[in-house]
């Protein structure tokens, strides 16, 4: 864990990005605006993605040959702390995760294919990993690809895909009768892939059950890189990204919790004033600086130490996903009464908390894995201090 | 003060860090039979200390002590980062620690801010060598978290000099100090801040008493110090009468390791790691395996693990402004809050792994590493609570960085 460059492989512009992106939002996205767009069918507004893709946002790390900025995984956090921070109703993380998926495994032609119009705004993508038992590794893929005449028949089922019902392509893992997992990239509509919307506790997140009855793609449809491979490299992108949102969510819900602790008063004092207050808050502060610690890690792990990059972004999940638990969950309590309506804007952010949470894999399922690398495996426990 | 620029290429650091490292195995002391301190709270004996002290010389005579401080107070006026690397290779060593942590880290820096240039002359480059070694008389027994309530007093004399009338407690080495911080009231009529001075004791005068007190290892090193109309020259003070609190709260900065400026090395024989947690949870029999099969210590390893890089990642944050642009003081006022909370739930999840292992203390046979983690996990105490309880820089953190009520 010593190989990533000590500043991070921070640039300027890097920084200009972060502001740029946190006004845009405060501009776009108030809390009012996401409570609007709770109860919108859609679930988020086309003239904000439009923006976003013109801004360059989708692409901002995807190759510069594919329609890409190539900028890198560090300033992308950026932006996407502050979609976080903003609670941002948007498509942007399943195309995000799609064209990673898609550069991790495509061919060139095939990333020629897909990626500029991702990167463009102008397609909606997603990727599809969870299955109905609940994994979204390689070894729980259960659903199937079976070659046929000139492409494959797909079947099997897919749940929690965000921003399905829109998606102009889904990106999705499917085991072949040899046994090996492979992604592949499906144009909707298709016949045969039936959707049923989901009822979601986060109302800013629109997801859908997706089932592939029979569905017929082109041999083209199969990525062509080693889909095991390129799969394991999006979860890593996928962790660190859902961390990074995680830690401006989390560092809304601490703004939140602080000014009510300055605001409100009660036996004559702020209740800020009180330790019993104040030390939760502090706290949440300190996990949530840590947190971002480790999301620079993860980000800059991903940019440039490869090997690092599984380790650390594992890291900055587990801990956001726990923090941001803490600081919605101390947000409702700290706010009393009023904290548990649903005037008070902490249930949009405790409703992403436990979507986030449970998206990726939480805590424990981190910890799980990373404990592996640092006890099983003597050359990684001996790398730790 | 002198404020380094971070102008030495990482090449150069790189190529400095060789050679360090290298020294470091060359020259690092032989266990010397004895047992050593685990942090310069324990210091007791002569040859525990004479041990320390020489060490601490050897590697000022190397010339990697005081890097960053100016070269006519004994430093080199280097930037710091090449103090930094030294600090760094000193703890990868697992080198013994610097015994003069005090003068180190929290006495000079402070002089360097405050002090006349006789004072700088006088006072620096002893304090790199170990040639004067010293203590910090900041609390007492009825100021403790409150420290702007110490009542020892300094009185003025007709000849400018003062006389000292109190009782400070907690004195890490005061029994080989030839100097203490002080921190002592002027003036009882002005108020509570107002009336504190801060002054460089000299501990050899008449009318000072030093008695151990016994930590609840049963180590000493530990003491309280009292001070029956002490003798004190009128120049022993640091600042001017009156400042002591502005000064005192400088000293904490570099104390709690707020501030940067240090004259280098590292206050206690290593922190202890996650890799050493290891090799403990693997030694750790358990149900016919060991420790680092138990899911629920792995788990917990994990979490410790990762608060370990989480604080790593800290230390390379901290240089880059931009990257703490929304709390530019976070990073450095949590730094010893967390590293000392992280430091005691290793030592104790050590001792709890270690299972009717850890109830083994110092002198038995069968300790597992010397009884090294008992001992450590109540020595973690000493980090929690001293330098500002954690309780205390909880508010410190809520009300400088989140802007909360002050408690105060």
């Amino acid at each position: 864990m010593t190989q990533i460059p000590i500043d991070f492989g921070f640039r300027e512009e890097h920084e200009l990005l972060r502001q740029q992106s946190r006004r845009l939002l405060e501009e776009r996205c108030p809390l009012s605006e996401v409570r609007r767009l709770s109860e919108d069918p859609l679930g988020w507004d086309p003239a904000v993605w439009k923006e976003l893709g013109a801004l360059g946002w989708v692409g901002l790390a995807l190759p510069e040959a594919h329609g890409g900025a190539g900028l890198g995984f560090l300033p992308l956090s950026f932006v996407l702390e502050e979609m976080g921070r903003h609670l941002l109703p948007s498509p942007y993380l399943p195309s995000l995760l799609a064209a990673f998926a898609i550069e991790n495994g495509g061919s060139e032609v095939q990333k020629a294919r897909w990626l500029p119009g991702i990167a463009s705004g102008e397609k909606i993508a997603t990727l599809a990993l969870t299955e109905p038992s609940g994994g979204f590794e390689a070894a729980s893929v259960q659903a199937t690809a079976e070659p046929t005449e000139g492409g494959w028949v797909l079947r099997g089922q897919k749940t929690h895909v965000l921003a399905a019902t829109s998606a102009h392509f889904l990106v999705a893992p499917f085991r072949e009768p040899s046994g090996r997992v492979e992604l592949f990239v499906i144009e909707l509509p298709a016949k045969g892939v039936c959707l049923e919307t989901e009822i979601g506790v986060d109302a800013t997140r629109r997801a859908a059950r997706v089932a592939f009855e029979g569905v017929r793609v082109s041999r083209e449809a199969r990525l062509e890189g080693r889909g095991e491979v390129a799969l394991r490299r999006t979860h890593v992108q996928g962790f660190a990204a859902l961390a990074a949102e995680m830690v401006g969510a989390a560092d809304a819900a601490l703004a939140m919790t602080r000014d009510y602790a300055i605001n409100r008063k009660q036996f004559g004092r702020q209740i800020g004033f009180f330790q019993a207050v104040k030390h939760p808050i502090v706290d949440i502060l300190i996990g949530v600086e840590l947190s971002r610690n480790h999301v620079l890690g993860a980000a800059s792990a991903l940019d440039h130490a490869p090997a690092d990059a599984e380790t650390a972004a594992r890291m900055a999940k587990a801990l956001a996903s726990d923090v941001f638990a803490v600081a919605v969950r101390k947000g409702v309590q700290l706010h009393g009464g009023y904290g548990f309506t649903i005037d008070c804007d902490m249930h949009l952010l405790f409703k992403r908390a436990l979507w986030s949470r449970a998206t990726l894999g939480d805590g424990a399922y981190h910890r799980r894995l990373l404990a592996q690398a640092l006890l099983d495996h003597d050359a990684a426990g001996a790398e730790t201090s | 003060m002198s404020t380094p620029q971070d102008e030495v290429e990482p090449k150069e650091i790189e190529e400095f860090r060789v050679e360090v490292r290298a020294w470091m195995e060359a020259n690092k002391p032989a266990d010397p039979g004895f047992k050593l301190p685990q942090s310069f709270l324990e210091v007791e004996s002569d040859r525990q200390f004479d041990f320390l002290r020489d060490w601490q010389r050897k590697v000022y005579e190397a010339g990697y002590l005081g890097l960053d401080w100016p070269a006519e107070y004994g430093g080199k006026g280097d930037p710091l980062k090449r103090q930094r690397v030294v600090s760094q290779e000193l703890s990868r060593a697992r080198a013994p620690f610097l015994v003069n942590v005090i003068g180190l880290q929290w006495a000079g820096p402070t002089i360097l801010v405050y002090g006349t240039d006789a004072q700088k002359k006088r006072m620096l480059k002893p304090i790199l060598s170990a040639e004067e070694i010293w203590c910090q008389g900041f609390s007492e027994p009825g100021s403790g978290s409150d420290l702007a309530s110490a009542q020892a007093r300094a009185e003025k004399q007709g000849d400018g000099s003062y006389r000292v009338t109190g009782h400070k407690v907690w004195t890490t080495l005061a029994h080989k100090a030839r100097w203490m911080i002080l921190l002592a009231r002027t003036d009882p009529s002005a108020g509570k801040y107002a009336g504190l001075s801060f002054f460089l004791f000299p501990m050899d005068v008449p009318g000072v008493e030093v008695q151990p007190l016994i930590k609840m290892t049963g180590e000493g090193g530990f003491n309280q110090v009292i001070f029956t109309d002490a003798p004190m020259p009128g120049d022993a003070l640091l600042g001017k009468e009156g400042q002591g609190w502005d000064v005192a709260l400088t000293t904490l900065l570099f104390e709690r390791g707020a501030a940067e400026g240090s004259g280098g090395g590292q206050a206690t024989a290593s922190a202890e790691s996650v890799r050493r947690l290891v090799s403990v949870a693997r030694r750790a029999r358990r149900d016919g395996g060991t420790a680092a099969d138990d899911p629920v210590y792995r788990d917990r390893m994990v979490a410790l693990w990762i608060e370990e890089e989480g604080l790593r990642l800290s230390s390379l944050r901290m240089r880059i402004p931009e990257l703490n642009a929304d709390r530019p003081q976070v990073l450095r006022l949590m730094n010893k809050l967390v590293f000392s909370e992280y430091n005691q739930k290793l030592t104790e999840l050590a001792c709890e792994m270690l299972g009717p292992e850890a109830t083994l203390w110092l002198g038995d046979p069968c300790a597992i590493d010397r009884a090294d983690w008992p001992r450590a996990y109540m020595n973690s105490f000493g980090m929690t609570i001293g330098g500002g309880t954690s309780e205390i820089l909880r508010n410190v953190v809520g009300e400088r960085v989140l802007g909360l009520p002050k408690t105060k």
